[in-house]
């Protein structure tokens, strides 16, 4: 009964998977390359890691469930984003923007922007290994 | 965070596109970008830039501008945000004043005397329209005396910032030694489409426009009445003007028309005199919150 079309893509590192096209198509960048690309069974490329893209494509299935309430949601999008370390975190930051999805994307920037409210400068850095590179004369204006 | 091995771990923040970075710097708010400059070189570079800067002017910013004479010129808009905080410009051939909340980035207007709706204000026995040099207006008005104190100031919601809690000031000065009958008054917000005055009259605030000394409380002063020693006290500006709170709100969605400040003494007859207004402010108010533990900040 499946008459949704499908749409083959391939990661960076060379995985293939298969994804329904109007799920794939919450990414803008897909969306507009498929529409520059005849489909002859070579699979899309997409410069994004598997790890990275099966959680995207995790957030994806949820998002799309037909009858979720608000609340549902809520509550998935905090243990999504709570299992994430830092680096992960990062890594679908870098990934949506590429992939231009807003709503998932603002999801992202929020959580690390909740990670970082209310850390002084050194615990801030400390998250994120950010290098202290400021003298005190740097500093100045 | 220290590994046994020589590799220095990863930067996180270097792995994301410059878009990304802007994007979550300016969820916060500009106090935080300008304290950001701080964690790495990286991170200063990117503060400086205009991108920034643009998300914290408020949309409507250009348009705001071309309503001054004089406006601001900068080269960057950094310093355009920064200009806005600290110089309010005057708009619409100065009936109003606009300035940024530094850390919030969101619009703070004042209207100018004339435009305030003062009774008996075109009678000069009762009120003076006067140059002032410190003030922002081309005039401010004088209180000689009244026996009906009533000064309003309108803003359409429209222009302030959307969902955003607001109080609005009434900014004056007192003639030294030669001010009455401003110990207390009362003070109404009211939203113009949808409140009467009667209605908003019944919830009036107290204020005070004078704080007395120790002794003329005690001994009554000149009037002999029961002084009120409550409700909001004025306070000292950063401009050389005093103000004090009328009353706070929200400038929620769905709401139009203008909103009102006013400030009125009505029930109690006696003289009043001795004051100046330099306008009414509509401002951001910074709501304190308490935690479970009983710390507010």
């Amino acid at each position: 009964m499946s008459s949704e079309k499908l749409l083959t893509l391939k990661t960076r590192d060379g995985e293939e998977f298969v994804l329904e096209e109007a799920m794939a198509f919450r990414s803008l960048t897909i969306k507009n390359a498929t529409s520059n690309y005849t489909i002859n069974n070579t699979p899309l490329p997409i410069n994004v890691e598997i790890n990275t893209m099966i959680k995207v494509i995790e957030y994806w299935k949820k998002h799309s469930e037909r009858g979720i309430s608000e609340d549902e949601l809520m509550n998935f999008d905090k243990k999504f984003f709570k299992l994430l370390h830092n680096s992960e975190l990062f890594d679908l930051v870098v990934a949506v923007d590429y992939l231009a999805d807003k709503g998932l994307s603002n999801a992202a920037c929020e959580q690390v922007l909740d990670k970082i409210t209310g850390k002084t400068p050194q615990e801030i850095r400390d998250i994120f290994n950010i290098n202290n590179d400021c003298t005190p004369t740097s500093l100045g204006g | 965070m220290h590994s046994s091995k020589s590799i220095a771990p990863m930067n996180y923040f270097e792995k994301l596109p410059e878009g990304c970075i802007f994007e979550i710097i300016s969820r916060t708010t500009p106090a935080d970008a300008v304290r950001s400059t701080i964690l790495s070189k990286g991170f200063k570079a990117a503060i400086q830039s205009d991108e920034i800067w643009e998300r914290f002017l408020p949309t409507d910013y250009q348009e705001i501008i071309g309503r001054s004479d004089f406006p601001p010129v900068c080269n960057t808009k950094k310093e355009l945000f920064f200009s806005m905080c600290d110089s309010p410009i005057l708009l619409d051939g100065g009936k109003l004043s606009f300035s940024l909340d530094k850390h919030s980035g969101k619009k703070c207007f004042m209207i100018a005397p004339r435009e305030l709706i003062i009774s008996w204000g075109n009678r000069s026995s009762f009120w003076k329209w006067r140059k002032y040099s410190n003030s922002r207006f081309s005039e401010v008005a004088r209180l000689v005396s009244v026996h009906w104190l009533d000064i309003r100031g309108r803003i359409g919601t429209e222009m302030l910032s959307p969902k955003t809690n607001y109080a609005a000031y009434l900014v004056f000065k007192l003639v030294d030694q030669k001010s009455y009958g401003l110990e207390s008054a009362n003070a109404i917000i009211r939203f113009v489409n949808y409140e009467t005055d009667s209605e908003t009259e019944k919830q009036a605030n107290t204020v005070q426009l004078e704080t007395l000394p120790q002794d003329r409380r005690i001994f009554g002063g000149n009037h002999n009445q029961q002084i009120i020693a409550s409700g909001k006290n004025p306070k000292m500006r950063g401009d050389g003007w005093m103000e004090v709170e009328l009353g706070d709100f929200n400038s929620k969605e769905g709401i139009d028309g203008p909103i009102e400040a006013r400030l009125i003494e009505i029930k109690r007859l006696h003289p009043k005199g001795g004051l100046i207004v330099e306008g009414i402010e509509f401002r951001p108010k910074i709501i304190k919150y308490k935690l479970e533990a009983d710390i507010e900040f």
